[in-house]
């Protein structure tokens, strides 16, 4: 890497951290997250985008340097076989179960059954995790495990191009496993039939959960990584629940990350407004909250504005069906009024795949 | 257990009171259209405090759980007799989307509450959903998507259906993950749904039923 690359490296990198402590960097960082909408915009077929790791990683730097000056990116490469080891799901794959340019989905049945709560008390996560991939998603670790070899390389080419990977490995809760294994319905249904066992099996994951994210951290040396929220939202489930199986989860992977070293993205789709304030709890600049358009963003900035920096939120609707002069309008709505300081500009969630590319580009640009 | 007490537990989401309250009234010998009322009373607890904001999806299924498992030996039972229904509901995920948890989520909550939901399942076709309102002669179409890339295929079953000339009098309400207010027109429908509760508020509402 030349001189001159390194120093926007580091030029953004402190920039990104600036609005991570709280501070108002020169500028509002801008880091956003696109996959299939890359495959589409390079021509690449998503059923290769989403399997072949290389193809993945190339696509998404060919698109991305082309669209403006970002200052990160949050994920560094893609693998449709990531849905399956967060959310313990078969997946409908694009070239496989639907043409090769359809969207991949998440086939939400009930894979995983009451007795495997007892499973995992008997035999620990860790164990009974391998043997749930192995028995029910064949394939599935195979396929992750060669998505993890080609990070360092993605890494280093998304550097080349000068562009900071920020939040590159994603983890989650115990509750996002089981609720993708069992399906959401029959999870809920757990949470009042059997709400003892199923915190006990959340009790005996977490610890293993914590421990594999300690060991990604330092075995990449992450900048920051994506401590994920789905079906946990505020908006899914009762105060007594979410305080019981949701956030007292969150809080301990939140620290761990930190000891670490690493920036947690509190990646929340959905709607989290009703628990905000309880985000007061977490250490005071040390995280990011990235919302998606549904938990409404200035009211985060009043209540967390002084706390934790936030990130996002333009709509992936308004990507997909608005106008460049919307999108720009919308940023620089975020930009004035959630930022100048403690503030991240991205799209909600990621990038849509039928995003239209002048008002991708609008958005990073807006930071300008 | 009495009317109010039945309506009550449910309410409360006391499952087991629930559960051996409506079987102690029908081996009582009790109307069952009175009990299913009695339930249907709770339901409506329910859905008023989800709307209060007490409780949540979490809770509305939970209910919604115990009021299918109650309402089976009550259907067998009003079997042969023509029981009443609010309305019908043509539901289904629209075409090139096999997202289906949130339409099963209205399914169940609405058929809780009296709704006939014809489910037709996901990745459905403009044309079925114009077979399935010709068959049924529904009041109400509901339709989800979990993708940005399916809008256009929700705009297409809408205009399908007015090729068909089924649209009149005929609502038609959306939902789903990326859904909002702003898609309504876009696809032209009549009304958002943002929740499950949602619809069955402006269905009562539509059809002037408090």
């Amino acid at each position: 890497m030349d001189a001159a690359t390194q120093r926007l490296l580091e030029e953004k990198e402190r920039r990104i951290r600036d609005a991570v402590a709280l501070k108002t960097p020169d500028r509002v960082p801008i880091v956003p997250l696109g996959d299939a909408f890359t495959a589409r915009q390079a021509g690449v077929k998503v059923s290769d985008f989403c399997t072949d790791p290389q193809i993945a990683y190339r696509t998404m730097i060919e698109v991305f340097s082309g669209l403006g000056e970002l200052d990160g990116i949050q994920h560094a490469n893609y693998n449709v076989h990531l849905l399956s080891t967060i959310w313990l799901s078969r997946l409908k794959i694009p070239g496989r179960d639907l043409g090769e340019n359809d969207a991949w989905q998440v086939e939400e049945i009930e894979l995983m059954t009451p007795e495997d709560y007892d499973a995992i008390l008997d035999e620990g996560f860790g164990p009974w995790l391998e043997r749930y991939f192995a028995e029910r998603l064949p394939g599935t670790a195979e396929a992750f495990a060669a998505f993890v070899a080609t990070l360092p390389d993605a890494f280093a080419a998304w550097r080349e191009k000068g562009i900071v990977v920020f939040s590159p490995v994603l983890a989650t809760v115990p509750y996002e496993y089981f609720c993708g294994g069992r399906s959401m319905q029959q999870f809920m249904l757990d949470m009042h039939r059997r709400p003892d066992k199923v915190q006990a099996a959340m009790d005996a994951a977490l610890p293993f959960l914590k421990e594999q994210m300690r060991q990604v951290i330092r075995g990449l040396s992450l900048m920051g990584l994506w401590i994920g929220g789905w079906r946990t939202a505020s908006e899914f489930l009762s105060p007594r629940l979410w305080e019981r199986f949701v956030f007292p989860y969150y809080k301990e992977l939140v620290d761990v990350a930190i000891e670490e070293g690493a920036i947690p993205v509190l990646h929340f789709d959905a709607d989290w407004t009703r628990d905000l304030e309880r985000l007061l709890e977490l250490p005071k600049g040390k995280c990011v909250l990235s919302l998606d358009g549904k938990t409404d963003i200035f009211k985060a900035k009043e209540i967390l504005g002084d706390h934790m920096c936030i990130m996002g939120d333009v709509p992936p609707r308004m990507l997909s069906l608005g106008t460049p002069a919307e999108v720009t309008a919308y940023c620089k709505r975020l930009i004035n009024e959630v930022g100048p300081g403690g503030f991240i500009l991205a799209q909600g969630c990621c990038i849509p795949p039928d995003a239209k590319y002048e008002n991708v580009k609008a958005m990073i640009d807006s930071v300008q | 257990m009495s009317t109010t007490d039945l309506a009550r537990a449910l309410g409360d989401l006391q499952e087991d009171e629930v559960v051996a309250g409506v079987g102690e009234r029908i081996a009582a010998g009790d109307d069952p259209t009175a009990i299913l009322a009695d339930v249907q009373r709770g339901m409506e607890i329910v859905g008023k405090r989800f709307e209060d904001g007490e409780y949540y999806l979490s809770e509305l299924l939970y209910a919604a759980d115990i009021f299918k498992q109650v309402n089976e030996p009550l259907a067998e039972k009003l079997a042969s007799r023509e029981t009443e229904k609010l309305a019908t509901m043509v539901l289904g995920t629209v075409k090139n989307d096999i997202h289906e948890f949130g339409k099963d989520i209205v399914a169940t909550i609405l058929r809780s509450n009296g709704v006939e939901v014809v489910d037709l399942g996901m990745d459905v076709d403009y044309e079925a959903f114009v077979a399935a309102v010709r068959e049924h002669h529904p009041q109400f179409v509901g339709m989800s998507c979990l993708l940005t890339t399916v809008f256009d295929d929700m705009k297409n079953t809408i205009a399908a259906l007015e090729d068909a000339g089924l649209r009149d009098g005929l609502q038609i309400y959306i939902g789903g993950g990326p859904v909002d207010e702003s898609l309504v027109e876009y696809v032209g429908a009549d009304l958002y749904c943002r929740t499950a509760q949602d619809a069955v508020v402006a269905i009562k509402r539509h059809l002037g039923v408090n």
